[in-house]
C-alpha cells in the first residue's frame, strides 16, 4: 500500500460576479489528478507556474478545500477535516513553504516557531522541547544563538533551513516541499537540498517535491508527475522523464532547464527555439478541442502520458527508433 | 522518536544549559525595552508622554479631594472672578464657580468617557475585524452586513436620540451608548489588514502545526497587526475626546451639572464670554489641543517601535 493515494482530485474556485454575487464561472486550478506517493521516496511534480502545483500541494497537508476526489492515508479520506483530527495528520504530514520569509512569523522568536508543532502534537517538559529545537537547529547546520532571534536576521538559505526544521520537527512521514528552494540563489539552492536529502536517509521521510524546474528536481527524485492547466500531462520515472519523454510540455519543460555549460550555450539557445517553435505548430494535436490535456495513458509499466492512445504508441516507436 | 534526533545531532541534555545561555547572551531586546528606546530617541514624544501620563494621574487622583455638587453650587459674589484673584487661580465663570477645579473634575470626566469609550469601542472593533477577516467566506459576509447596517444610521442623531429617551444616564451609559457607534471605522480597517495578513504562508504554516484557528487569529495575526492597532488606538482616543467634547458642546453630552471639558467650551458660545470672559473657555480648549498632539506625537513613537524597520531608538 502506498503512504498517501490521490485520487481524481479537484479543486476548483469559483469566480463570483453580478449584482447578487453568484457563481459564474469557476478556475480549474486542479482538475482530475490522480498519483502515489511510496513511502520513503521523493516524488516530483512539475510544471510552469499556474499549473496547479501549488494548490495541489496546499490540498494534501490539508489547506486548501478539494471540490472533489480523494486523499487516502492510512485509509482515510484526508479531505475530511474530521479524519485529519482523528489521525493527528499534520503530525505525519508538514509543509516547507517557497517563500522562507512570508512562511516564518516575523513575530515570533525561531524557538517558538521550530517549538510550535511540537506544543501541538508532542507533550515535551520545557526542557525536552528545548533540547528538541536546539538539535533541529543542528541538524539543519545552524547555531544555538539561534533560538532567540526573529526571521528577519537571517539570511534567506538560513531561513528556508528553519523551516526544514519546523516541518521535520515531528518526525513526520511526508513533507510537502513547495518549491522550498526557488527562491534562493544557486550556490545556497545545493546546500538546503542537501539538507533535505541528509534528512530523508536519516528519517526515512518522503517528500512530495514541488518545482517548476525539471533541473532542480533530477537530482531529488525517483518518479515524476508533469503538471499541465491543472492535469498531469506526463508521469515516469526520472529515466522515463529524462530520457523518454513523450509529451511536448515535458519536451519544453527539459528545454528549459538552465544550460550551466558556457561553451555550449549556443547550441542550448537554438535547440530550445527548435522545441519551442515544434511547440507552437503542433500543440493542437497534444490537447483536445477546449485546449485540455487528454487523459493518461499507460505506455509502458512505469511511464504515462496524456495523449489519444494512437499518437501515444506512434510516438513511443518514434522514441524508441531514435534511441538505436 | 527522541533518540531518533538524538541520534542525527551531536547535541545531547548535557549542552542544554550551556546553549542556552549562549542563545540568551545574543537574544534580542524585549518588546517594552524596544518602546523605551524609541521613547528616548524622540524628545518630544517622550515629553509628551510624561504630559499625558502626568496630566491624567493628576486630574484622576485630583478629582477625588474636589466635592463636585458643592463646587457646582452659584456663588454670585464671584461672579466672573477674574483669573490670579485669591482662591481664583484661573478666574470663576457666571456662577462664581472655579474654572480651574471645574478643569480637573471635567478633565476626569471627558478623559474618562473617552478612555472608556476607546478601549470598548477598539476592542469590539479589533475582534470583528480579525474574525471577520480571517474567516472568510459566509462568516465575513454576514459580518460585513452587520457593518454596512450600522454604518447606514445616522450616528450623531441616534446618540442624541438615545441621550434623549434614556430618563437617567451618567457617564457610563454615556460611553456605552457611544461606544455602539464607534467600532466600525476600527473593524473596517483591522479587517482589510487581517484579510492580508492570513493569506501569508505563516498563518497556514501555524495550520499545520496544528495550531487552533482562534489561537492562530489572536496570537499569530493579531501581533504582527499590532502597529497598526496601536495607532488606530492612540488616534480613536485622540478624536474620542472630541466625541464626548462635541456633544457635551451641543447640550447632548453629559447634563450641565457635570463638568466636562465640552461644557466648559461651550461657555464660548456666549459672544461676550468669547471677547471679555476669555478665561472660562480657552483653558479647556487649550488643553484639548495639547493633549490632542501630545497624543499623536506617542501614536507615532508607538508604531515606529512596533515596526522594526522605521526605528530610530539603537537597540543593540
Ligand atoms: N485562492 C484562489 N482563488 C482563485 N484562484 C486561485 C486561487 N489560488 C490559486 N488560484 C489559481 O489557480 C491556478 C493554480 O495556482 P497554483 O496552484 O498556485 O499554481 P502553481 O503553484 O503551479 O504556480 C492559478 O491559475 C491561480 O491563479
Ligand atoms: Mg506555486
Amino acid at each position: 500500500m502506498s503512504l498517501i493515494e490521490i485520487k481524481d482530485l479537484k479543486v476548483h474556485y469559483p469566480i463570483r460576479s453580478g449584482f447578487w454575487n453568484r457563481v459564474t464561472d469557476s478556475v480549474k486550478a486542479v482538475d482530475g489528478i490522480t498519483f502515489n506517493i511510496e513511502a520513503g521516496e521523493t516524488y516530483g511534480l512539475v510544471g510552469e507556474s499556474g499549473s496547479g502545483k501549488s494548490t495541489t500541494g496546499k490540498s494534501v497537508v490539508g489547506l486548501e478545500k478539494v471540490t472533489s476526489g480523494s486523499i487516502l492515508y492510512q485509509g482515510k479520506d484526508i479531505t475530511q477535516r474530521r479524519n485529519r483530527q482523528l489521525l493527528d495528520y499534520n503530525r505525519d504530514v508538514q509543509m516547507i513553504f517557497q517563500d522562507s520569509l512570508s512562511s516564518l512569523n516575523p513575530r515570533k522568536r525561531i524557538e517558538d516557531i521550530i517549538a510550535e508543532p511540537l506544543r501541538n502534537f508532542e507533550h515535551l517538559t520545557k526542557d525536552q522541547e528545548k533540547l528538541r529545537v536546539l538539535q533541529l537547529l543542528d541538524i539543519v547546520g545552524l547555531d544555538a544563538d539561534a533560538l532567540y532571534k526573529y526571521p528577519h536576521q537571517f539570511s534567506g538559505g538560513q531561513r528556508q533551513r528553519i523551516g526544514v526544521a519546523r516541518a521535520v520537527a515531528t518526525n513526520p512521514k511526508l513533507i510537502i516541499a513547495d518549491e522550498p528552494v526557488s527562491a534562493l540563489d544557486l550556490s545556497v539552492q545545493a546546500q538546503v537540498l542537501n539538507f533535505m536529502k541528509k534528512i530523508q536517509r536519516g528519517f526515512g521521510i518522503s517528500y512530495l517535491f514541488i518545482s517548476h524546474d525539471l533541473g532542480v528536481v533530477r537530482h531529488m527524485c525517483t518518479n515524476i508527475a508533469i503538471m499541465n492547466r491543472g492535469r498531469l500531462v506526463e508521469v515516469g520515472t526520472r529515466d522515463d522523464i529524462y530520457n523518454h519523454p513523450l509529451h511536448i510540455y515535458t519536451k519544453r519543460l527539459l528545454a528549459a532547464i538552465p544550460d550551466v555549460n558556457v561553451s555550449e550555450r549556443a547550441a542550448h539557445r537554438a535547440m530550445r527555439q527548435r522545441v519551442e517553435q515544434i511547440y507552437q505548430s503542433q500543440q493542437h494535436d497534444y490537447y483536445d478541442e477546449s485546449g485540455e490535456a487528454y487523459p493518461l495513458v499507460q505506455v509502458s509499466p512505469t511511464h504515462s502520458v496524456a495523449l489519444p492512445p494512437k499518437l501515444a504508441q506512434q510516438l513511443l516507436v518514434q522514441e524508441s527508433e531514435a534511441q538505436d | 522518536m527522541a533518540e531518533n534526533f538524538a541520534q542525527h545531532s551531536s547535541i545531547s541534555a548535557a549542552d542544554l544549559d550551556r546553549l542556552t545561555r549562549e542563545a540568551q547572551a545574543e537574544a534580542t531586546p524585549s518588546t517594552a525595552r524596544i518602546i523605551w528606546n524609541e521613547f528616548k530617541a524622540d524628545r518630544p514624544a517622550l515629553i509628551s508622554l510624561f504630559v499625558v501620563v502626568g496630566f491624567i494621574l493628576f486630574v484622576m487622583v485630583g478629582a477625588l479631594f474636589i466635592n463636585t455638587p458643592k463646587m457646582m453650587e452659584t456663588n454670585i459674589v464671584d461672579y466672573f472672578n477674574r483669573p490670579l484673584t485669591a482662591g481664583f487661580p484661573l478666574g470663576a465663570d457666571a456662577g462664581g464657580r472655579s474654572i480651574l477645579l471645574q478643569l480637573i473634575v471635567g478633565s476626569r470626566n471627558s478623559i474618562g468617557i473617552a478612555l472608556g469609550l476607546t478601549i470598548i469601542s477598539s476592542t469590539f472593533g479589533i475582534c470583528w475585524g480579525l474574525i471577520s477577516g480571517y474567516f472568510s467566506g459566509y462568516v465575513d459576509w454576514g459580518m460585513q452586513r452587520v457593518y454596512d447596517f450600522m454604518m447606514m444610521l445616522p450616528m450623531t442623531m441616534m446618540i442624541i436620540v438615545l441621550v434623549t429617551i434614556i430618563p437617567h444616564y451618567n457617564a457610563v451609559t454615556l460611553t456605552l451608548i457611544f461606544s455602539i457607534f464607534y467600532w466600525e471605522g476600527t473593524s473596517r480597517l483591522i479587517r482589510s489588514r487581517t484579510l492580508a495578513e492570513s493569506g501569508k504562508d505563516y498563518a497556514a504554516a501555524s495550520l499545520t502545526s496544528g495550531t487552533n484557528r482562534w489561537k492562530i487569529i489572536f496570537r499569530d495575526i493579531m501581533p504582527n497587526i499590532s502597529s497598526l492597532i496601536i495607532v488606530d488606538t492612540t488616534l480613536s482616543f485622540a478624536e474620542n475626546i472630541g466625541v464626548e467634547t462635541g456633544l457635551s458642546y451641543l447640550g447632548f453630552g453629559l447634563p450641565s451639572q457635570t463638568p466636562s471639558l465640552g461644557t466648559m467650551i461651550a461657555n464660548a458660545n456666549d459672544p461676550n464670554n468669547i471677547t471679555q470672559y476669555w478665561w472660562t473657555w480657552l483653558p479647556a480648549a487649550l488643553e484639548i489641543i495639547i493633549l490632542c498632539l501630545a497624543i499623536s506625537y506617542i501614536g507615532q513613537v508607538l508604531r515606529r517601535a512596533a515596526d522594526a524597520s522605521q526605528r530610530q531608538g539603537t537597540t543593540d
